[in-house]
């Protein structure tokens, strides 16, 4: 019997007259998703233009891969479709018996056993795929193209092995007996020789596979993507050799993770952002909590989900909504109806069950993409984020058992403070002193920035260090100990700004922002920091920027002064990145028109 | 060759070079045949790089040691 709820669809409903007509069947995996229709339409639509007959691969060719991933992860359910699919493709079942039992046996050309291992790799191993996978697979004569169509391939077979461990569809033929796996399905995801994580870095590579330009003003998907993102995060642009894969999956994405009528859009952000950290992709963690930031959620909290969720103020009911899809990210199988019946308890509908399954299927979706098409990081990763928090506790257990190297918190940020804070903490003012002196310039700066004024910033930063001093046993060593100190500065100047009833520079939304055009159009000296002494030019500088409305003088401070990444600044002030991006533009470009009379050419000369 | 308006739509990342290549070359190419991209595009960095090096916003040592004295005075009164 199938996990949840079930209903019966008209036989019309367009995407089962496309399912009968790609399978030969209404597969029940489709079926048993009937309470939300909009999910089998989203699929319908992934499915349409990735496992069609492509430029590389036939319909066999992607079904075959299907049917080795579904083997590999024991998913029985997929595996009889697949089967059945393959015979009505017109491959003699004995044929796929024979792939499933060992494919390198099965008298597949070398450039096909080269395929599958690359696919199984991706699909079991991703942690360790690399670019000498891609190597080897150009070595065997598969372009660019070829790539592509294979990693999505592989990305949609976890997508539905993932839902259907969630669903548990009825087997629409007798099951198919699986043989002992030759690939043994990983107990969970293997554990990062320490220090892996530290190479998140943001990069500037491109993707393993070329790539095309398409405009956001001009296509369509990416339009959407930009206004959500500010711009088009790499993951994206790795798949722009296939418009019509990004047009589907931007519908589907829309369709299952940009609604909020059955789970609310930060419940989903959070299942999201739970479930990619549980897989210990960096990547989607970093982008998704950078969104959830634009929900309101402050970025703690939502740092925290993705560190682990337990430890944050979600509801018990919403823990154990993630609790469950961390289970089903990274041993899909092993989620048994009693996982279910304990989120009916919690009060959840089997709706809600439902989309929590495809959310989660939709991470490993994203995941396989992102690792096998090499996106570089374009996101900044949370403060304090480490990847092992996020076992499930039985995760941890099994590591155990099993001897494993179980993954130990490594929470502590190297810090070169880290000695003199123990000792301050410890009540030694000497130690206290000393830290406050090395870092007093950034805390000057980040209450000038918020303050605007001097006298006030300086009133302000004694407050600051005071409280400092206060809370000082607070202090985990999450971060470094100096954002921690800016970020007790920066709180106190905000304080001081809302006492005063002066948050216009803060709340105010980015609408017409956009619109701000330049119109000094005179070129500049070309060496413009000579025209005036240090001391003119620092005083030009500050001038200009004390004179800029509040909103964009503190992001262009914190940018450009204290030269906090864009990410950090946006985390800071608690905007999305977009919406900083504009701010900050705009202000630069303010500046821009306000320096301009002192270092244009025509003027420049006069001016000194 | 991209508009002025496309160009524009991309400035904000390519100051920040957080451009992609293949987007990049079509950028660099508009400012080799655009004067006046060129010349925002110019004046907008230098006034990046003037407002970085400025070393604005400093608090002069004496003020500073000022204000750390008059807290490490106030703690030190407490502690005792």
């Amino acid at each position: 019997m199938a996990f949840l709820r079930k209903v019966q669809l008209d036989e019309k409903f367009p995407p089962f007259a496309a399912y009968r007509e790609s399978y030969g069947f209404v597969p029940n995996f489709f079926r048993a998703q009937a309470i939300l229709p909009r999910l089998i339409e989203a699929q319908a639509g992934l499915e349409g233009v990735i496992l069609k007959e492509g430029k590389a691969f036939s319909r066999i060719q992607k079904q075959k891969i299907h049917l080795v991933i579904a083997a590999a992860l024991q998913d029985t359910y997929w595996v009889t479709a697949r089967i059945a699919t393959l015979q009505s493709l017109g491959l003699p079942g004995i044929h796929a018996g024979r792939l499933l039992e060992d494919f390198h046996q099965a008298g597949l050309s070398t450039a096909e056993v080269a395929l599958l291992d690359f696919c199984l790799k991706l699909s079991l191993d991703w942690q360790n795929v690399g670019l000498g996978d891609i190597e080897k697979l150009r070595s065997h004569e598969f372009d660019d193209f070829a790539i592509l169509e294979a990693v999505l391939t592989c990305a949609l077979a976890r997508f539905f092995s993932v839902f259907s461990a969630g669903v548990r569809p009825e087997p629409d033929f007798d099951p198919y007996e699986l043989p002992a796996p030759t690939v043994a399905a990983p107990a969970g995801v293997p554990a990062r020789s320490s220090g892996a994580h530290g190479s998140y870095q943001h990069g500037r590579q491109d993707p393993y596979i070329r790539t095309v330009y398409l405009s956001p003003k001009t296509f369509a998907p990416f339009a959407g993507v930009f206004k959500t993102h500010g711009f088009i995060p790499n993951v994206y642009r790795a798949q722009s050799l296939r418009p019509d894969v990004l047009e589907a999956v931007s519908r589907s994405v829309g369709t299952i993770l940009v609604t909020g009528d059955v789970l609310s859009r930060i419940q989903k952000e959070c299942i999201f952002v739970a479930a990619s950290a549980a897989i210990q992709n960096s990547y989607c963690v970093a982008a998704h909590c950078n969104l959830l930031r634009g929900f309101g959620l402050s970025p703690e909290e939502g740092d925290q989900i993705a560190i682990d969720h337990h430890q944050s103020d979600l509801s018990d009911a919403d823990k154990s909504l993630l609790d469950f899809s961390l289970k089903l990210a990274v041993r899909p199988f092993e989620v048994s109806r009693e996982d279910i019946d304990g989120l009916r308890a919690y009060g959840f509908t089997d709706e809600q069950i439902l989309e929590c399954v495809a959310i989660t299927a939709l991470s490993n979706y994203v995941n396989m993409l992102q690792i096998g098409l090499g996106a570089e990081p374009d996101f900044e990763l949370p403060h304090g984020y480490e990847q092992k928090k996020v076992y499930p506790p039985e995760a941890e257990d099994r590591h155990k058992r099993e001897g494993l190297d179980v993954p130990t918190s490594t929470m502590e940020v190297e810090d070169p403070d880290a000695g003199l804070v123990a000792k301050a903490q410890a009540g030694e003012l000497g130690a206290f002193e000393e830290l406050i002196r090395r870092h007093s310039s950034s805390i000057y700066r980040a209450l000038m920035a918020i303050l605007g004024n001097p006298e006030e910033s300086q009133d302000a930063m004694q407050d600051a260090l005071l409280s400092s001093f206060r809370h000082i046993k607070r202090f985990e060593g999450r971060s470094k100990f100096s954002t921690w100190l800016v970020s007790i500065a920066r709180n106190t100047a905000l304080q001081r700004l809302r006492d005063r009833r002066d948050t216009e520079s803060l709340d105010e939304g980015v609408e017409g922002e956009e619109e701000f055009r330049p119109r000094q159009i005179r070129a500049w000296q070309d060496n413009p920091e000579q025209l005036h002494s240090k001391a003119e030019t620092k005083s030009l500088v500050e001038k200009s920027i004390l004179g800029l409305p509040s909103k964009y003088r503190i992001v262009v401070m914190l940018r450009d002064i204290e030269q906090l990444s864009t990410e950090e600044v946006a985390r800071q002030l608690g905007l999305t990145v977009p919406a900083l991006k504009t701010r900050l533009l705009r202000g630069r470009l303010m500046l821009r028109e306000s320096l301009a009379p002192h270092f244009a050419v025509s003027t420049g000369k006069a001016a000194t | 060759m991209i508009t002025c308006d496309e160009f524009f739509a991309e400035f904000g990342d390519y100051l920040e070079n957080r451009i992609p290549h293949e987007v990049r070359q079509e950028l660099e190419e508009h400012l080799s045949q655009c004067r006046a991209c060129h010349v925002l595009y110019d004046s907008t960095l230098k006034t990046v790089k003037i407002v970085t090096d400025s070393s604005s916003f400093e608090l002069p040592a004496s003020v500073s040691d000022r204000i750390i004295d008059r807290v490490m005075a106030k703690l030190n009164k407490e502690q005792s």
